[in-house]
């Protein structure tokens, strides 16, 4: 047997030190898992979640509308889509589809960078995601996928024609916020930048109601081992139905937008005023109809100020002209503390817009003059501090604290009562009736009417006032000018919700925007009543203020400041004012109106200011605030179904055809409220269906209204000979010149 | 555990979640057969056949380059032969552990001479060589290589050779290692090395070189300590590259945790130690020579597949034996054990 070789003792030994060394490089790799699992178990495991979502994909939610109180869509989100590119896919099958895709994409969107595309497909050849075009409408994208679905027909080596299926393009779904109405009640709906996130109005107060939540469509693996996908559908935003009605609201910014226009250069270079506001809202309810300033903005590109001039708003001393008129001991107000957007570093323009895109009516605080007259009264007579029957001696102005503070009228009125006192806006009547009530009573009621206080408003941006008015540190001359407000600083929403109040019967109603919250099926998830915060005055007050009230309109013309405000067939009561801006006795003034229809059982209020018309008297000019209610009260009233109670003139009537034309044809930047061809909606009977304008149809065109509310031609129109009114060209019957009913008329023209 | 990191991207390659493990379970049961016939099989038998069996392996090596050569994923490493593909280095693997018993039996003396040692470790360096150049896999390579050196080691008396060289390497090794993280290297040879790169900061190659490495390792650590249970995995859906077959080791940690990895090792550990114990009393050298060899070729894998997987060392394709996917690899796999299980069936009929 031969010799066998062994395997050494010698041997062994280096076994048994290669299996050591082999323990020892296993010991050490489960120590090194250890620490892997110890140190970074925590951030891995994180990690690898992300992952996972990054496989997931997200579905866009759809933000809310908000529509208007017939159901007109102010804003609502449209479904787009963003191209995406696949750079991987686009190199599969060795480049076969690569350039029929990329001669596709040229040819159809013409928009799209092709180098930058071409670049990122060969230089990220694996990279599957990029998205190159966004907001790309629907119809668009189904032409493009259908097309590509279709793929592209060649020749290959054999001369036989081959269709080579494309891939390398998806879409991904986005929504973008559009204003129908482009710049209707920009400044009370506000708009929408960026990921969904609102800016001032509506947009901003209510912009996680309005926003939704995403969904998400995800890959996991069944039990089976088979990739399956889920789909958590995204959550849509809810809708806002508000009580702005568009058709006011457009009213009111064409009667803006004329006043405006007449007034421009006409006593001083530029504008008409420095600026303008307008409220007009149901004083039973605290319903705001509509909120309107100067100058507008397009929502759908807030940013595009074509057409706006912004050197107004360019250098701080005119812009700040309205917050500027602080209370005396106080200085100035600083725009900071008015701002809602104060951010330190904004360039001029930027600056600029953001004060157009402010709404006047519940961001800037001005002193609000004779208006707040009734307050005084209102308070004195509630408080029982006076009877209302006592009468005041005007010698034309009455000296408080070694200051001879005057009257409008300067030579006197003599004696006067409470009521003509209010009807005349004599300072004297209320500065002695302030100094009846005492400073502690006139300070309890200014609290009472919720003045330096927030109404609360559903709108993003209403100043705070806390700081503008009057304190316990108040004198005797700040309380002879606040009776007849001067000396602080007021709100226009303060003011209409306060003057609501004081007639309504003595309710406070929270001034709001939003009736009703619906989610996106239309179910109503809240319902917002009128919510009544507090009874500011008696029944009997109220009532007393409303009898006064009117004898400031509806008074003769020699007795009264505001007649010319009166809409004719109607009984108006209301308080005219005109306020000294700070510093004194520069000879500028912001002139305003507070009017209410009718006088007896008020349905409408109407609050106008103009901050420093362009006139040579501005002092004398509170008359273009009372033109410009009665233009909008003319309109606004038939259109809410108020029917007209009192006699017309002949001269009314006269100035009422006159009117007509004026009322019903739009200048050409009304027209721009029309809504956009292509969202006339269903069932929007008062929308005329060619251009889809309501009271503001083509200005080259003649339009008005027949009794279905059809849009009939004006020079179809005949008039009847007796009494000049139009006839009805469908039945021949006479219809009233205001309201276009039939005279006898219980024929429903617009019903609420 | 195949089954389990395969089966997504069998279903969505081949649309049969089982796709892998019906081709890995034909290979196991080819591999059991031929186990069983090996273990039956006296190991003398490997000596008279050694010759043929080493240019046999090399002959393999150089078929991959003939037209019934395969490429799968851009790498030229298999042949066809029937229906089923192959992969010569495996077999090389095999070849290289016999033919070196046969060699060192051969010339035992003249191992004491350095002379003698070089002459042996030749003829390893040459399919060593082959593997790398012919079908540029450095891990086989490295594999080979490394079975030679730890068969020599065992065989020759000498000690200061290994300490030597392994002086020499670590310190070849530090010194590259030292070049690349300072880049002191031109980008043009940094191609092969990015590797290295990738490696001293995975984090900074997270979507390139250092992606696979990195999503292993984010798999280790998100298993915990006890793991997320079978079959739970998230990484191999697609994150884990290779998830059935190299990178396999982070999915079992993502899924049975440390504890389960380290039962892994013990495994391992445990067979390790009984082929010690079946070399300790193999009836003679060349008996425990071949299963020294496959002792070095299993520990060597092992170590080589865990290190990569946890960034110890970089990354380098090395399977997990038994446990990854590879029809060729289990297949030899089985093979050396049966001759293991001869000689441990040799002693025991003693």
């Amino acid at each position: 047997m031969k010799k066998i070789k062994k395997f050494t003792f010698r041997m062994r030994k280096k076994l048994m030190v290669l299996f050591i060394l082999v323990l020892a490089a296993f010991v050490m790799l489960s120590y090194k898992l250890y620490t892997i699992t110890r140190d970074n178990g925590d951030s891995y495991k994180r990690q690898v979640l992300s992952q996972q979502s990054k496989g997931s994909t997200v579905l866009p939610y759809r933000r809310g509308d908000i529509v208007d109180r017939k159901g007109s869509r102010l804003a609502y989100s449209e479904k787009v889509y963003n191209l995406v590119i696949d750079a991987k896919a686009m190199h599969e099958d060795d480049d076969k589809h690569l350039e029929p895709m990329l001669s596709l994409l040229e040819s159809e969107f013409p928009d799209l960078d092709m180098s930058e595309v071409r670049a990122y497909v060969k230089d990220k050849p694996n990279s599957r995601y990029k998205i190159f075009l966004k907001k790309i409408a629907a119809d668009k994208k189904e032409e493009f996928e259908a097309l590509k679905k279709a793929g592209v027909s060649s020749n290959d080596a054999d001369g036989k024609k081959v269709t080579i299926a494309l891939d390398g393009v998806w879409f991904e779904e986005d929504y973008i916020r559009k204003y129908p109405y482009n710049t209707l009640a920009c400044d009370l709906v506000g708009f929408v930048q960026g990921d969904n996130t609102g800016f001032f109005g509506l947009e901003e107060y209510y912009n996680s109601t309005l926003n939704g939540t995403n969904g998400r469509s995800y890959g996991y693996m069944n039990d089976d081992g088979i990739m399956e996908s889920t789909i958590q559908e995204a959550e849509d935003g809810n809708t806002l139905v508000t009580t702005v009605d568009t058709n006011i609201q457009s009213i009111v910014e064409k009667h803006i937008k004329l006043y405006y226009e007449k007034y421009w250069n006409n006593f001083r270079d530029g504008a008409a005023a420095e600026n303008i506001g307008v409220i007009v809202m149901n004083p039973n309810n605290g319903e705001i109809y509509a909120m309107a300033g100067y100058p507008v903005f397009d929502l759908n590109d807030p940013t595009n100020m074509d057409g706006v001039d912004l050197t107004p708003f360019m250098t701080s001393t005119s812009s700040n002209a309205v917050s500027s008129n602080a209370i005396e001991t106080q200085t100035s107000v600083s725009e900071d503390s008015l701002s809602v957007d104060a951010a330190p570093e904004m360039d001029e323009e930027t600056k600029a817009m953001n004060k157009i895109w402010r709404n006047t009516c519940i961001s800037d605080s001005y002193e609000p003059g004779s208006v707040m007259k009734p307050f005084t009264t209102a308070g004195a007579l509630d408080a029982g501090k006076i009877t209302g029957n006592e009468t005041y001696n005007c010698g034309g102005f009455l000296e408080v604290g070694g200051h001879k503070i005057h009257c409008h009228n300067r030579l006197g009125d003599g004696l006067l009562t409470v009521q003509q006192g209010m009807a005349k806006s004599c300072n004297v009547v209320l500065m002695n009736i302030a100094f009846t009530m005492g400073k502690d009573e006139w300070l309890r009621y200014n609290r009472i009417f919720n003045f330096g206080l927030k109404t609360n408003i559903d709108l993003a941006g209403e100043a705070n006032a806390s700081e503008l008015t009057f304190g316990e540190n108040m004198g005797q001359t700040d309380l002879a000018v606040a009776s007849f407000g001067q000396g602080f600083n007021v709100t226009m929403i303060q003011m209409a919700a306060g003057f609501s109040a004081l007639i309504n019967g003595g309710y406070y109603y929270q001034p709001h925007v939003v009736s009703k919250i619906e989610n996106s099926k239309g179910a109503v998830l809240e319902e917002k009543t009128p919510k009544v915060v507090k009874q500011v005055i008696s029944e009997s007050t109220s009532q007393k203020m409303r009898e006064m009230l009117r004898t400031v309109v509806m008074s003769d013309p020699k007795e009264c400041t505001g007649w010319s405000a009166r809409p004719a067939g109607y009984t108006e009561g209301g308080k005219t004012g005109t306020a000294e801006k700070y510093p004194r006795g520069n000879g500028k003034y912001l002139i305003s109106f507070m009017g209410f229809v009718p006088a007896e059982n008020p349905q409408v209020l109407c609050y106008v200011i103009i901050d420093t018309p362009n006139a040579p008297n501005q002092s004398e000019s509170t008359r273009m605030a009372t033109v410009l209610n009665k233009d909008i009260m003319t309109e606004v009233l038939p259109y809410l179904n108020i029917f007209p109670t009192e006699e017309m003139t002949e001269a009314e009537i006269a100035e009422l055809q006159e009117k007509q034309g004026e009322f019903f044809i739009g200048s050409d930047g009304v027209s721009q409220n029309s809504v956009s061809d292509d969202v006339v909606e269903e069932g929007q009977e008062t929308v005329h269906e060619d251009d889809g304008t309501i009271y503001i149809p083509d200005p080259a065109e003649s339009v008005s209204y027949d009794s279905a509310g059809n849009v009939i031609s004006q020079n179809a129109i005949q008039y009847d000979e007796a009494t000049g009114y139009p006839l009805d060209p469908a039945t021949g019957e006479v219809l009233d010149p205001v309201t276009l009913e039939p005279i006898d008329g219980n024929v429903s023209f617009i019903s609420d | 555990m195949v089954y389990s990191a395969s089966s997504y991207e069998a279903s969505t390659k081949f649309n049969d979640s089982a796709h892998y493990i019906k081709s890995q379970a034909k290979a196991t049961f080819l591999g059991l057969i031929v186990m069983g016939f090996v273990s039956k099989l006296d190991y003398h038998f490997w000596k008279k056949v050694y010759l043929p069996i080493y240019l046999g392996s090399i002959f393999l090596i150089f078929l991959v380059k003939s037209p019934i050569g395969m490429t799968i994923n851009g790498a030229n490493r298999w042949i066809r032969i029937g229906g089923m593909s192959f992969q010569p280095a495996e077999a090389a693997k095999l070849g290289i552990i016999i033919f070196l018993a046969v060699l060192i039996c051969n010339k035992r003396k003249s191992l004491n001479s350095l002379g003698g040692f070089i002459n042996c470790l030749i003829w390893a360096l040459v399919p060593t060589g082959l593997i790398y150049v012919v079908t540029k896999n450095l891990s086989s390579a490295i594999i080979i290589c490394g079975i030679a050196v730890v068969m020599l080691f065992v065989a020759s008396p000498r000690y200061w050779y290994y300490i030597l060289g392994a002086v020499m390497v670590g310190g070849a090794v530090a010194g590259v290692i030292y070049l690349v993280s300072s880049g002191i290297l031109p980008e043009s040879m940094s191609f092969r090395l990015g590797r290295v790169k990738a490696w001293l900061n995975p984090e900074a190659y997270a979507t390139s070189k250092g992606f696979q490495t990195l999503q292993a390792l984010y798999s280790i650590g998100s298993g915990g300590y006890f793991g997320k249970g079978l079959g739970q995995s998230t990484q191999k859906m697609g994150y884990v590259p290779e998830a059935q077959n190299d990178m396999i080791f982070s999915i079992i940690c993502e899924e049975l945790g440390l504890f389960g990895a380290v039962a892994v090792i013990l495994m391992f550990l445990i067979l390790i130690y009984r082929f010690l114990v079946i070399a300790n009393n193999a009836p003679d050298l060349f008996g425990a020579l071949l299963v020294v060899g496959v002792m070095g070729h299993i520990s060597l894998q092992v170590i080589l597949n865990i290190a990569v997987v946890t960034n110890t060392l970089p990354n380098t394709g090395v399977t997990l034996p038994f446990i990854s996917y590879g029809g060729t690899s289990v297949l030899f796999l089985m093979m050396e054990i049966g001759i293991a299980l001869n000689v441990s069936k040799a002693h025991s009929a003693e």
